[in-house]
């Protein structure tokens, strides 16, 4: 489903570019949810982002495919079709449109470029409100401005919400854990975890392994200086846990 | 009396053709007292241009080489008002009033220019004062609100293709009085001026919302000097596509303890189009506020500018409350945006506040949307959107919603 080989990208401008990813490679099968952990600075939110296509990063080498589509040739708002979904590590704040609005546009705007119909006014109420109760997100949340003015574990769970109303095939959560107490968190990856089927793949990226007792992954893959350096079950999440990432790092280099 | 053509001339020293044809204008009808100082005023500056203070990014001399009919006869629809809505139409030299008036509202004409106070300081005004009703209509349209009038009043200014439009009209609320006041200003002329004085008595209210289209051959003013008593509520709403010069001054005075006054715009300004808000507020009672937000988006080759200012005198005008706030969207790269908020407080008990800034889109919030399918131009188009929503949101008259899609079908037609 999600296959990179060889990813390399760098950041700044020329001259002054870093080396982020330096020859990444990965593969996430429909159906399994893959676990990225790293220490800071390994390049966990460069990858999340050169895969999601924003400004700014330089892709040198290495390809990336989701569901045979070459990702890197792709606008956003393209990939976004393809059913790529970022869940933000710092959601940003959009005053005076309303969440409504604003899901209600991408989710038509996704069906209108894969040639699907739009989504009936009164279906999409439907399914905001038997979501959002889920989420335990208000009707009245809802109709303010996204993000404006909402708490750091209420903007976490507005990311799953659109997650769960945009359905993607791909889903890429940054650091959703980071700044939710223990109960926005188990909320967050039951959200998560509803949205695990056979037809779909995640990347939960995370510097902690307390998401994972939550949201038990497939595999977990130690990013380390822009490279995968270890893969395993996720009993690797529990020895990164015990030893640290010196330790890890040390063992595997 | 009327003044000779020779008195006119010395202070018209290096006249332009299109000032040249004005002075024609002007010396070719009835000329009275009035009129003849209004016209000195104008001619002592002639069409305003960069060199004159309050004109430096907006030059009509410049923009107006010669006085010309246009092609187009005008921009668009007038404002979809609400109904049983009068309407006042000003059409080069013809001006059609409403057969019927709602309670409340009476409508005087005059043949003869009444005096304008202060025409020093607004030349465009000035000009308009002295040619306005040359041919068959009225000089001076009043409209004397008497209570609270139900339905809107709107005035529609659609040159027809002609060289020149010029109106004149007062609205004057009496104590207690209430009106929704709608402009839709067209174009469809090389220069049009407006000028429309309004004065609200104490506990009266004035609702105006006004909008302007025009196009690369046209140069148009509209200026309001507005009064307001004690206790007396004023809120503006405009919204500007702009012309080859656009000016929407308003001049305004609080004159009675309490007075209120909104003061909104916003202006959208493709290549070529040039807008300019330009406002004058004096605190001249105690207590009065002011509460003003000013919104622009330009794209390449287009020019914003915004002008504001506050007075606060001493003595007179502690207790204000004023806040001003000019906020400008550089959509492209060639965009232009000139903002000189300016706050004069000699009272030492107020709170004036304001703030301004210009820049472009965030990128990362930009990014945000694409990231969620929205495509780039839908993205842009909603976070403008959203972005000036709050400067419409006082419009009455229920003119709201259709100023709203204008501004909408605006930015979506916008292709980056």
């Amino acid at each position: 489903m999600l296959k990179l080989t060889d990813l390399t990208a760098s950041v700044g401008e020329a001259g002054e570019a870093r080396t982020i990813l330096n020859g990444l490679s990965l593969e996430v099968p429909a159906g399994e949810v893959h676990a990225i952990m790293g220490p800071n600075g390994a390049g966990k939110s460069t990858l999340s982002y050169v895969l999601t296509g924003k400004a700014g990063y330089e892709v040198s080498g290495g390809s990336a495919w989701l569901d045979g589509h070459d990702l890197l040739a792709l606008d956003p708002e393209e990939r976004a079709a393809l059913g790529l979904f970022l869940s933000f590590q710092y959601p940003l704040e959009v005053p005076g449109v309303p969440v409504m609005t604003f899901v209600r546009a991408a989710m038509n705007a996704q069906r209108k470029a894969r040639g699907e119909a739009e989504i009936s006014a009164p279906d999409f109420i439907k399914m905001a409100r038997d979501i959002g109760k889920e989420l335990n997100l208000s009707a009245d949340m809802l109709k303010r401005p996204l993000n404006v003015g909402f708490s750091g574990g209420e903007k976490k769970r507005l990311e799953i919400f659109q997650m769960r109303m945009l359905e993607p095939r791909f889903a890429i959560l940054d650091e959703t854990d980071s700044g939710l107490d223990i109960d926005a968190l188990r909320i967050v990856a039951e959200g998560v975890n509803a949205l695990r089927s056979p037809e779909r793949g995640m990347l939960v990226i995370t510097h902690y392994q307390r998401l994972l007792d939550y949201i038990v992954p497939d595999k977990v893959h130690v990013l380390s200086h822009g490279r995968v350096i270890l893969t395993g079950g996720p009993e690797l999440a529990l020895r990164l846990e015990k030893e640290g990432y010196d330790g890890i790092e040390g063992a595997a280099a | 009396m009327a003044p000779a053509r020779g008195a006119l001339s010395p202070t018209f020293p290096d006249a332009s053709p299109a000032e040249r044809a004005l002075a024609d204008r002007f010396m070719a009808g009835t000329v009275d007292g009035r009129r003849g100082r209004a016209f000195e005023a104008f001619a002592r500056t002639g069409l305003p241009h960069r060199r004159l203070e309050g004109w430096r990014w907006t030059d009509f001399r410049a923009a107006l080489a010669t006085l010309a009919p246009v092609t187009a006869t005008g921009h668009g629809q007038a404002l979809p008002v609400a109904d049983g809505a009068v309407t006042l139409r000003f059409s080069g030299e013809e001006i059609f009033l409403p057969d019927s008036l709602p309670d409340g509202l009476i409508l005087h004409t005059k043949a003869d220019a009444p005096a304008l106070a202060g025409a020093e300081e607004a030349p465009m005004a000035a000009l308009a004062a002295a040619l306005a009703g040359r041919g068959t209509g009225p000089d001076t349209v009043i409209l004397e609100v008497c209570g609270r009038v139900a339905e809107p009043v709107h005035i529609v200014c659609e040159g027809g293709g002609a060289e020149v439009n010029f109106a004149r009209i007062a609205v004057i609320v009496r104590p207690g009085g209430a009106l929704d006041l709608v402009e839709s200003h067209l174009g469809g002329a090389g220069l049009s001026s407006v000028l429309i004085e309004i004065d609200v008595a104490a506990s009266g209210q004035l609702r105006r919302t006004l909008s302007q289209r025009g196009d690369a051959h046209e140069a148009q003013a509209i200026t309001a000097l507005v009064h307001l008593d004690e206790g007396a509520s004023y809120i503006q709403t405009a919204l500007a596509f702009g012309a080859r010069v656009a000016r929407i001054e308003t001049r305004l005075v609080h004159r009675g303890t309490g007075s209120a006054a909104v003061l909104n715009g916003v202006y959208l300004c493709a290549g070529g189009q040039h807008v300019d808000f330009t406002s004058h507020v004096r605190h001249g009672a105690p207590a009065c506020t002011t509460r003003q937000v000013t919104k622009g988006a330009v794209l390449k080759g287009g020019r914003g500018v915004f002008q504001g200012k506050f007075l606060v005198p001493r003595d007179i005008g502690q207790h204000t409350d004023a806040d001003m706030q000019h906020q400008a969207l550089l959509l492209e790269q060639g965009a232009e945006v000139f903002a000189k908020p300016e706050l004069e407080i000699y009272a030492d008990d107020v709170e004036c506040a304001h703030g301004n800034t210009s820049g472009a889109l965030d990128p990362d919030m930009l990014f945000y949307l694409r990231q969620r399918g929205i495509p780039l131009t839908e993205a842009r188009a909603m976070l403008t959107q959203a972005f000036i929503a709050e400067a419409l949101a006082a419009a009455g008259g229920g003119t709201h919603e259709a100023l709203s899609a204008a501004a909408s079908r605006f930015l979506s037609g916008v292709s980056l």
